[in-house]
């Protein structure tokens, strides 16, 4: 997966690039529009995270260049603008999703997953990891071809693990995808504990591999190991 | 009391009392003329039967008068000449008429003569009489003349200064409409407005700068919360972690995630109240609640809430972004506020929405509970929620009413 991060603040830069790099992905970064508009116009890449306050013109423009020249790559805005009319904006110029800063490296990466799944033309809608064989567009899970029962939730933090797999996700993380960040549950993560504990007993009992770890109190990790 | 009604009652006492006065004053001149007047015609007639007396030395023969009346009585000793108020006996009508007399005495052969000269009033009294309907008359008829100029050119007069003073009360921050001017030809209404209108746009001027400050600051500290959560994200990947750095680790993260959730909170806030969220659009509150329930779900479970919900269809116009905040605040907080194994009650009808669940044995303080960052003392929240919540009730003119009734507390939203 060639990923390509267009964010001015470097800190940031540097997490999502050593967050993403590994596992087979190749991140390229650019800082500013026109190093952004350097490499878009020479490489493609399955997915392109466009911070659009950027220092020397709007991330809509790199936005506008993309579509004006037919770019097919994926676009993930991340923005430090909680703002309706950007987010409406972006998805109307034809971004495929749109995420507000501060967020968890784990969204991050599971939202840029999904875009890159939906953009793949393999033809195939099987997410596959070891003996599981997800089908995204029935929402099935498989597990040496028996059918995995999941409620939606389970569902969801399955994929969510799976996205980041060998990576440790929070806590915070975790709720926050399951239950949207307005939800504010900071005083209460037992309940996540629960999930996980069902999901880990479902996934058992079908025959599969224990791959969740519990980390360090801190939260989860997906692994084959 | 109204100014006019006030500045009314102190004109009309003032113009009752000055009238009353000079009406007064005007009688006694009159009478004490008029008197003069008949006690002149009196003096001549005495006269006359004096010089009658001193030529003929004897009493002149009683004549009547007109309207006038003379006795002579046999008298033993001499009487003091004083004039008198007496009856009139008037013959042709055969009444007693208020009269005017002069008691005198003459000796005429060593007989000593009391003579009484007594003169009608009633034509005087008539003319007084007439004199006091004329001059009350005028007094009711000024009197009614300053009332309605009070009350009409006053009023008119005062209008600019009743406009000024309902478009201070109509004054609102957030409103994003300016006091509009008057058309006033008085100055000191005109420069009233003047005033008006500049400290308003001095005090919106000020407002809006503090929000844009709120606005600017949150949005800056935004990028390096990134950055923080990010570097957490981060770091947590880097190998094993004893149980101390675990748990420091985890603090750090509970209190970057409170940060985060109060940062966007506070910007929240400043985009409702600019009225920024305008994304309204019917919402099926039904539907929508029966979502957020199972949504919260596993929360209820964890907790062991004993949840009973009653809902009937009803759709209202709003922004579903606030108004999914405003549930998930008032479902969170009654999640969060209540015991283990307590209740949650979640009611729709087509006029409110109640949301009341058990939890302290107390009601909670009505006037504090809706200030910024008050929350209570064992509360995780960012102290932001329910004034969320009550802006957004309050930019769609929704009330949103706390009351504690049988050990339950119980928020109401009422459409």
């Amino acid at each position: 997966m060639k990923i390509l991060i267009i964010e001015d603040e470097k800190g940031l830069r540097e997490s999502i690039e050593g967050y993403f790099s590994g596992d087979g992905n190749i991140c390229e970064v650019a800082f500013d529009y026109n190093s952004a508009i350097a490499k878009v116009s020479l490489y493609r890449y399955d997915c392109i995270l466009l911070d659009i306050t950027l220092p020397d013109g709007s991330g809509f423009n790199v936005l506008r260049y993309l579509k004006d020249h037919n770019n097919p790559d994926g676009v993930l805005i991340i923005s430090a603008k909680n703002s309706l009319d950007d987010k409406i904006m972006g998805l109307d110029m034809g971004a495929d999703d749109y995420l507000v800063k501060p967020f968890h490296l784990s969204e991050l990466k599971a939202r840029v997953m999904a875009i890159v799944r939906r953009k793949s033309f393999s033809g195939s809608n099987l997410l596959v990891f070891n003996e599981i064989v997800i089908d995204l567009l029935a929402k099935e899970v498989k597990i040496n071809s028996t059918i995995l029962k999941l409620t939606r939730k389970e569902y969801a933090l399955l994929l969510y693990f799976i996205a980041n797999k060998g990576k440790v996700v929070s806590k915070n993380a975790i709720a926050e995808h399951l239950w949207g960040d307005g939800v504010d549950l900071a005083d209460n993560f037992d309940f996540i504990y629960s999930h996980i504990k069902n999901l880990r007993k479902k996934l058992e009992e079908i025959g599969s591999k224990d791959y969740i770890k519990a980390a360090y109190g801190m939260g989860y990790k997906f692994a084959d190991q | 009391m109204k100014l006019l009604a006030r500045y009314n009652r102190v004109n009309l006492i003032a113009a009752i009392t000055v009238l009353f006065v000079t009406g007064i004053i005007y009688y006694l001149a009159i009478s004490y003329i008029l008197n003069y007047q008949v006690d002149k015609d009196i003096l001549i007639e005495e006269q006359e039967i004096f010089s009658y007396v001193k030529q003929n030395n004897a009493l002149p023969p009683v004549v009547e008068y007109k309207d006038q009346q003379i006795q002579f009585i046999k008298v033993n000793r001499p009487v003091n000449r004083t004039f008198i108020n007496t009856d009139y006996y008037n013959a042709k009508g055969h009444e007693y008429e208020s009269g005017r007399g002069l008691i005198t005495s003459v000796i005429i052969k060593g007989q000593i003569w009391q003579i009484s000269i007594v003169e009608s009033k009633v034509e005087t009294e008539d003319l007084i009489q007439i004199i006091f309907f004329i001059t009350i008359g005028v007094i009711l008829f000024l009197l009614l003349v300053l009332f309605m100029a009070n009350r009409f050119i006053l009023n008119r007069m005062w209008q600019p200064f009743y406009d000024i003073l309902n478009k201070l009360k109509g004054f609102t921050l957030t409103d994003s409409k300016d006091i509009v001017r008057g058309n006033s030809s008085i100055d000191e209404f005109a420069e009233l407005d003047n005033a008006v209108i500049n400290m308003a746009s001095r005090v919106k001027t000020d407002y809006k700068d503090l929000k844009a400050f709120t606005e600017n600051a949150s949005h800056e500290l935004l990028t390096p919360i990134a950055v923080i959560n990010s570097k957490l994200d981060s770091l947590i990947q880097t190998g094993e972690f004893n149980t101390e750095q675990s748990r420091l680790l985890n603090d750090v993260y509970d209190a970057v995630s409170r940060l985060t959730r109060l940062n966007q909170s506070l910007l929240l806030l400043v985009k409702i109240e600019n009225h920024l969220v305008k994304d309204d659009q019917v919402v099926d509150l039904k539907h929508l609640l029966e979502t957020k329930i199972s949504q919260f779900k596993e929360l209820f479970i964890n907790k062991e809430l004993d949840l009973k919900y009653d809902l009937v269809a009803k759709e209202t116009k709003v922004s579903p972004y606030l108004i999914d905040i405003l549930l998930n605040n008032l479902i969170g907080n009654a999640i969060r506020h209540s015991k283990f194994n307590g209740t949650v009650n979640v009611t729709l009808t087509s006029e409110k929405l109640t949301i009341k669940n058990t939890g302290e044995n107390a009601p909670l303080p009505k006037d504090e509970i809706f200030k910024r960052f008050n929350k209570s003392a064992n509360s995780e929240g960012s102290g932001l929620g329910l004034t969320i919540s009550k802006q957004i009730c309050e930019s769609y003119k929704f009330d949103l009413l706390y009351d504690y009734e049988d050990s339950y507390h119980c928020f109401t939203v009422k459409f």
